[in-house]
């Protein structure tokens, strides 16, 4: 391999001996390979997760949707503004290869967007940024011949997606013409990004502002769109949609009219964004983006220097980005539950899982989504109480240890800030949930009620919480592995032990199921005793950490 | 600032699992002095400061740090102490004037004149990300919170570690400064010149043992001075001369070692000789430090000279 390599590269430079554009690209081959072998298993999970969801959930569509009676009374009431807003217009929900794309086009366009954006920038202005493409360019290789391999990587990568996707659908019988445009269409998006995702690696200085770049072009793509179909006169979205390349996308109607022609949209936008791309590659120094790294404050401000506005500080962009999340997913499950309720069937095992046991469908949906909300808000809580082992790793807890503060005092700082973003996340999405659920049923009163089931969920977040801290001071090394294993397992038992067959005394008692739910009757003993628990493990905990030494990776 | 001893440490001893990382270690700081801590790496320099900061804590032997214990009162010592390590880990998204900020704040003593005027000296920009700070400029940030402080002892573990040499020498004259202002330094160094040229006092230490400590005068006391001089007559009558080592002769210039306390029989021996051009260099830090190590650690005279040719 070497040997082909170091003749390959002489060769290109001696061809390409003449002119400056010629020898931008000397390696580029050499480079494909070489990124290749570094991302081969990322590319090969990512292809295999999207385009197996496509058959699974053709599949399982078949289950929920059996007749055309069942799909027709689906396009019925498919078409709501949360539906519109969140995965686009139902223009052909009466079949499965509509109800495909409702329920998971968007999902798949969009995580496509995601890969390629990261991989991108992993294989581009991140390897620049560490410093790893100048020792790759003090070599003989040409200006572009890096950049431009990992572009047609990515590119090759949403081709492959793309036809897989389409292979999936036709292995599951369904039009092959409308499979054909809707793998076309998933290509179509993600090349754009591929696009994106190149220029901002031009611009940006390091791979973080990179990825940042490109997902706010995104996240405007989206949003775009869900204005455009929010405005739609019937099932064809405004024309504002012709302004986001995910509308490009959808604006192919796979499955419905089938047509190609806003693929060459995509396509163009793409060749023009590589030759940008390519243009301010040329004209930069290697190391160097476009726009300047910012420089920031000179000085610290007066909350940064508390030891919890610290905390808050570095973290400030991890609690905004959950926050919107976990708001956005509130709002979502409020107004969609009653129409969900009516799908389900009441008696089935699914639906009997999924609401508790409770009679009431709705209020069991409610309850479990309100519950869904918790966990969720939990992971957060995890990963922000996290930082107290991690910190201790990456040596930062040494600066702030060896000054004029204890390891108690610090360490209940960085658990303070979990525990009351959480609390202020359980209480808003829980009054959310409850006013858009209110809204849909004409019931104003929901929210209160709500907010406070909501609540009830705080002691749970505060044991994920104090179990951090007590792994880290009595585990350290190997206190994230455990807390996200532990964490895993509860998610997976609490919201789907009724379908894999777990014991019922297990499914009842854990933190989260044994909280009582919306609709059942409150009562104040389990958040006592989950409370209490949190207690001994944060004090266990803390005081292990006030005796041990520093452990550092 | 009663105390005597800004750092007193004796007998003392760590071990993490089956390693002892310290076996009967020796510091003392006098307070208002500066105090270097030579050893190679991995002899234990940074486990002892690391239990003098109450990181670590000591299996054996005693510690005292300002007067304090360092484990059981390290919240109250470190508003007296700063220190700077010697790879130092800032926050990634938070510039270095901000990180300067904080860790200043952590010991309730923020003085912005006095940290403009240091970053005026190391000439850092504080307005730039940590994440695009070079090594270098990473421990500029350490330094300028260390010197801007008003703590009573500054605790340095190779602080000069990443500095251009230009930047040493603005390094060098903060830490004359400090002691001026009656402040003691404990400075952890690999570079013997800084020792030499900053230090009252030097600790070595090998396998987390004091091998040797004291003025850098009384280290030299005991060991051997290299004296290069012109003679008249045959050389060959000084080396029967007792504490007369490694004679060699090129011509009539003649050099060799000689222990500090045969120094008057030699000069003795040298007059009738008319000598000329005579150079005597004591004992550079860099021998007493290397007669600890490798191979003079073995006494094996004859190759150590040839290995350090």
């Amino acid at each position: 391999m070497t040997a082909v390599t170091s003749e390959r590269v002489t060769a290109g430079a001696q061809r390409s001996g003449r002119g400056r554009t010629v020898d931008g690209y000397a390696g580029f081959g050499i480079m494909v390979r070489f990124i290749l072998r570094r991302n081969w298993l990322r590319i090969l999970i990512w292809t295999i997760v999207l385009a197996g969801l496509v058959v699974v959930v053709v599949q399982s569509q078949r289950v929920t949707f059996p007749t055309q009676a069942d799909r027709d009374a689906y396009a019925s009431i498919a078409n709501t503004p949360s539906v519109a807003a969140l995965t686009g217009l139902p223009y052909a929900a009466s079949t499965i290869g509509g109800i495909l794309n409702i329920k998971i086009w968007m999902t798949l366009a969009v995580s496509l967007a995601f890969a390629v954006i990261f991989l991108v920038t992993r294989n581009g202005r991140a390897e620049e940024e560490a410093g790893r493409t100048e020792l790759l360019r003090g070599g003989v290789l040409g200006q572009h011949a890096y950049s431009l391999a990992d572009w047609a990587v990515n590119a090759g990568f949403t081709v492959v997606v793309g036809i897989l996707c389409a292979l999936g659908a036709i292995s599951q019988g369904l039009p092959v013409n409308g499979a054909l445009t809707m793998g076309a269409s998933l290509m179509g998006v993600g090349l754009v990004f591929v696009g994106v995702a190149a220029v901002a690696g031009q611009l940006a200085q390091t791979g973080r502002g990179a990825n940042t770049l490109s997902v706010v072009v995104l996240g405007v793509a989206y949003l775009v769109r869900a204005a455009a179909d929010l405005q739609a006169h019937g099932d064809n979205p405004s024309g504002l949609s012709w302004l986001s390349p995910i509308g490009w996308g959808q604006q192919m109607r796979s499955y419905g009219e089938n047509l190609w022609w806003p693929l060459a949209l995509s396509v163009g936008t793409t060749v023009v964004l590589g030759a940008i791309a390519l243009l301010l590659e040329r004209g930069r120094d290697v190391g160097e983006g476009i726009l300047p790294d910012r420089s920031g404050p000179r000085h610290a401000a007066a909350l940064t220097m508390t030891p919890i506005g610290l905390a808050l500080r570095l973290q400030r962009g991890s609690i905004i980005g959950w926050t919107i999340g976990v708001l956005i997913g509130a709002l979502f499950y409020g107004s969609v539950a009653t129409a969900m309720a009516n799908l389900l069937d009441g008696n089935s095992a699914v639906a009997q899982a999924f609401s508790g046991g409770s009679k009431d469908l709705v209020a069991g949906l409610l309850g479990f989504f309100a519950m869904t909300n918790a966990l969720l808000i939990s992971a957060f809580a995890l990963q922000s109480a996290d930082t107290v082992r991690a910190d201790e790793a990456n040596g930062r807890a040494e600066l702030e240890w060896s000054r004029a503060i204890s390891r108690t005092g610090w360490a209940l700082s960085r658990l303070i800030v979990p525990a009351g973003v959480s609390f202020l996340l359980l209480l808003l999405s829980g009054y959310l949930l409850g006013a858009s659920f209110g809204a849909s049923v004409g019931d104003p009163g929901q929210a209160g009620r709500f907010a406070m089931a909501s609540l009830a969920y705080w002691p749970s977040t505060l044991l994920i919480i104090a179990f951090v801290m007590f792994c880290a001071a009595w585990l350290p090394r190997a206190a994230s592995a455990v807390t996200w294993s532990v964490f895993g397992v509860l998610v997976l038992v609490s919201m789907f032990g009724d379908l894999l067959g777990a014991p019922d005394w297990i499914i009842k008692n854990t933190p989260y199921t044994a909280v009582p739910r919306v609709g059942q009757d409150f009562s104040a003993v389990p958040l006592i005793v989950i409370g209490a628990l949190a207690l001994v493990f944060a004090i266990l905990g803390l005081r292990r950490l006030r005796v041990r030494d520093m452990i550092s990776a | 600032m009663t105390e005597q001893l800004a750092v007193d440490v004796r007998g003392l001893e760590k071990h993490f699992g089956s390693v002892h990382a310290l076996n009967g270690l020796d510091l003392r700081v006098a307070t208002g002095s500066v105090a270097g801590f030579l050893g190679p790496n991995g002899s234990g320099k940074s486990t002892t400061i690391r239990i003098l900061l109450g990181l670590l804590r000591a299996d054996g032997g005693s510690a005292t740090l300002l007067g304090g214990d360092p484990w059981r009162d390290a919240v109250e010592l470190h508003r007296r102490v700063a220190y700077v390590a010697g790879d130092v880990t800032l926050w990634p998204n938070l510039t270095g004037g901000q990180a300067i900020d904080i860790l200043s704040a952590l010991r309730r003593d923020v003085d912005r004149t006095r940290i403009e005027k240091y970053l005026q000296l190391f000439e850092l920009d504080p307005t730039k990300k940590a994440r695009s700070y070079s090594k270098g400029n990473r421990q500029k940030v350490a330094l300028v919170a260390a010197f801007a402080s008003r703590a009573e002892l500054l605790i340095l573990d190779e602080p000069t570690n990443g500095l251009d040499p230009l930047m040493e020498g603005v390094f060098t004259d903060c830490v004359n400064e400090a002691k001026g202002e009656g402040r003691s330094v404990l400075l952890s160094s690999h570079i013997f010149a800084e020792v030499e040229k900053l230090c009252d006092t030097v600790t070595i230490i090998r396998d987390g043992r004091t091998v040797e400590s004291g003025t850098l005068t009384e280290l030299r006391h005991l060991q051997r001075s290299t004296i290069t001089v012109t003679i008249d007559g045959d050389p060959a009558a000084l080396s029967k001369v007792d504490g007369v080592y490694g004679l060699t002769a090129d011509g009539p210039r003649v050099s060799f070692g000689v222990d500090e306390n045969a120094l008057p029989g030699v000069m003795r021996a040298l007059a009738p000789l008319s000598p000329r051009g005579l150079i005597s260099s004591p004992p550079s830090l860099e021998e007493l430090f290397l007669r600890h190590y490798g191979l003079h650690a073995d006494d094996a005279e004859p190759t150590a000279k040839a290995a350090s040719r």
